[in-house]
């Protein structure tokens, strides 16, 4: 296989991609310091005796999967979903509502291992799939202002639906008697759930960087790119778009479902919209269109909150500039600003 | 010539309320042949070519391609057909290269645009052929180099080769001179004389030189009508012709 071309004179100074040795680029080391970081967390909170540490980096961890999962429609797509939490929620109370039928002896379909994580999480990811998918089909047909209202107004539907949910604690939420079991690992030990949580992490940016570069992904950058063009070239937006918003309600999906496990209790706060902008604001501040971008994005966004709540309740006031700074000089967020360029 | 044309316009209509943007006009393109669309601005060119490639849908009348009716065909079915169109003011991907654009093009016809774990990048049944289309265009040597730093005359000729790229039997180009210097234009000019025989082209340009030299017949369209279909000479002596359009250019 050649890929150079004889009749250009400068066919001599590209370098085909195949045969291209693996370099240290700025963002892979990023990345590598990044991941390095992430594994140590458990062995630095025992070595300062900071036992928080654990739990502050594993909420971190499910808002980054939640957050690359947005980055995948909003980033590469254009799609502003301002709903987005209403996955996460669905993904949760699935581990919720399920959980306290087994508190009561009940079992899923009759099955004893109603509280498998293989089980559950799957389900839950299925379940945000499938809901994504509905909104998704029905959304895609607008653009612009009136897809984030509709995105917007399906999500406050499944806010009132939950509470709504007498059953289920309605406004006021629900507990969960314990977290969903993996065997051979015990999840109710911070560091084992951190670990598991990192695990799938980073397998879904993993995922997701193969998505992005992918056919399907080029296309759907393409489409929001030049729509136009798309159309012209004899691509049907539709089916990429509608695609890619089911993958990014499956993620979410997931971190709702970690996040049921994580914090033991569920609420109709978890589908709030005031959650569909937390998740907007950690990715346009990590840099939209990089899928690493959205991880720093939470740290930044939770370390603002960690430390600002300190000083004041209303740490809104801080993060507000610090956004509207990074829109308007950093389009490529926290991350363009670390790692470089767009590769 | 006797076999049935390539493309045939009958009796299209489109009106924008109260503006007749197209009104009756009839058209064929015949296998192999540059046809070329010319007329003043605002004659109704670049919504004739829409309306071909499915952008807007006409009020009345129909469109055929190989014989077949698409006049109703979804625009995106209709580079599938055997129809591709590159525009009048560029159309392309700003944040990719230019051979990614052009692979985009050859993924939009080719199997496993849904594969969502390979490189896209480096799957050589896509980057092959884009190499080889911008190689025909003069752009073997800025494949890299993103569009948005690519110049005006270069975005010119990569929308031709991403319209090349579709395997389509016809070529609809939109002003494929419009903004470019005299040299560059002769270029352009050039490359469609190679493409001349191998499509058939419907072309839209207002650069009269390259007209004269390319088309096989020539199409004057004023005010949403086709006033006359020629031969170059013929059109260059039709006396409503001079008046209604090369006029303004004595």
């Amino acid at each position: 296989m050649t890929r150079q071309i004889p009749s250009s004179p400068v066919s001599d100074t590209y370098v085909p991609a195949l045969a291209s040795p693996p370099r240290i680029t700025r963002s892979a080391l990023v990345n590598a310091i990044g991941l390095l970081l992430f594994v140590l967390v458990p062995a630095i909170a025992s070595a300062t005796g900071e036992s928080f540490l654990v739990n502050l980096m594993t909420r971190f961890l499910i808002y980054a999967i939640a957050a690359v999962s947005l980055d995948l429609i909003l980033g590469y797509g254009a799609m502003v979903s301002f709903g987005h939490a209403a996955f996460f929620g669905l993904g949760g109370y699935v581990i919720g509502i399920v959980g306290f039928h087994v508190g009561q002896g009940d079992t899923l379909f009759g099955w004893s291992g109603s509280n498998a994580a293989l089980v559950m999480w799957p389900l839950a990811v299925a379940v945000a799939a499938l809901a994504g998918l509905a909104v998704g089909f029905l959304s895609l047909r607008t653009s612009g202002v009136q897809f984030i209202m509709i995105t917007l107004a399906f999500g406050q539907m499944l806010y009132f639906i939950l509470v709504g949910l007498m059953v289920y604690g309605g406004d006021d939420g629900l507990a969960i008697d314990a977290r969903n079991t993996l065997p051979g690992l015990n999840l109710n030990d911070p560091a084992t759930f951190y670990y598991v949580c990192l695990a799938l992490m980073t397998l879904w940016i993993v995922v997701c960087r193969r998505i992005v570069n992918s056919p399907f992904g080029m296309a759907l950058q393409s489409i929001k790119q030049n729509p136009r063009r798309s159309v012209g070239l004899g691509l049907a937006p539709l089916g990429y778009r509608l695609t890619a918003f089911v993958l990014s309600a499956a993620g979410t999906g997931l971190a709702g479902a970690l996040w049921a496990n994580y914090a033991l209790f569920v609420s109709p706060d978890m589908s709030a919209w005031q959650k569909s902008g937390e998740l907007m604001a950690m990715v346009i501040l990590g840099g939209m269109g990089t899928i690493f971008g959205p991880v720093l994005g939470v740290a930044v966004y939770l370390g603002l909150e960690q430390v600002a709540t300190g000083w004041t309740e209303h740490w809104m006031l801080i993060l507000g500039p610090v956004l509207v700074l990074v829109v308007l000089f950093g389009k490529r967020g926290v991350y363009g600003w670390l790692a470089g360029g767009k590769q | 010539m006797t076999s049935h044309p390539k493309l045939e316009i009958r009796d299209l209509r489109k009106s924008f309320g109260a503006v007749h943007a197209t009104q009756g006009v009839n058209l064929e393109v015949r296998p192999g042949e540059l046809h070329a669309l010319i007329g003043p601005n605002g004659a109704g060119k670049t919504t004739l070519l829409s309306q071909i490639s499915g952008e807007i849908l006409p009020d009345a009348g129909s469109i055929w391609l190989d014989g077949g009716d698409i006049t109703r065909m979804p625009a995106h079915k209709r580079p599938g057909a055997g129809l591709a169109r590159s525009f009048q003011i560029s159309q392309l991907y700003p944040d990719f290269t230019a051979e990614d654009n052009v692979a985009m093009a050859v993924q939009a016809h080719s199997p496993g645009g849904f594969n969502l774990w390979k490189n896209a990048r480096r799957l050589a049944r896509l980057r092959e052929p884009a190499l080889q289309a911008l190689d025909r265009v003069g752009l073997a040597g800025r494949a890299d180099v993103r569009v948005s730093a690519l110049a005006h005359g270069e975005k010119r000729q990569l929308e031709l080769a991403m319209a090349l790229s579709l395997d389509a039997s016809v070529l609809l180009l939109d002003e494929p001179m419009a903004g470019m210097g005299a040299e560059e234009s002769q270029r352009m000019t050039a490359l469609l004389q190679t493409l001349k025989g191998r499509y058939a082209i419907l072309l839209v340009e207002h650069d009269m030189d390259a007209v004269f030299a390319l088309a096989d017949r020539v199409t004057v369209l004023v005010y949403g009508k086709t006033i006359f279909t020629g031969t170059p000479d013929e059109v260059r002596r039709h006396p409503d012709v001079r008046a209604a359009y090369l006029g303004e250019e004595d």
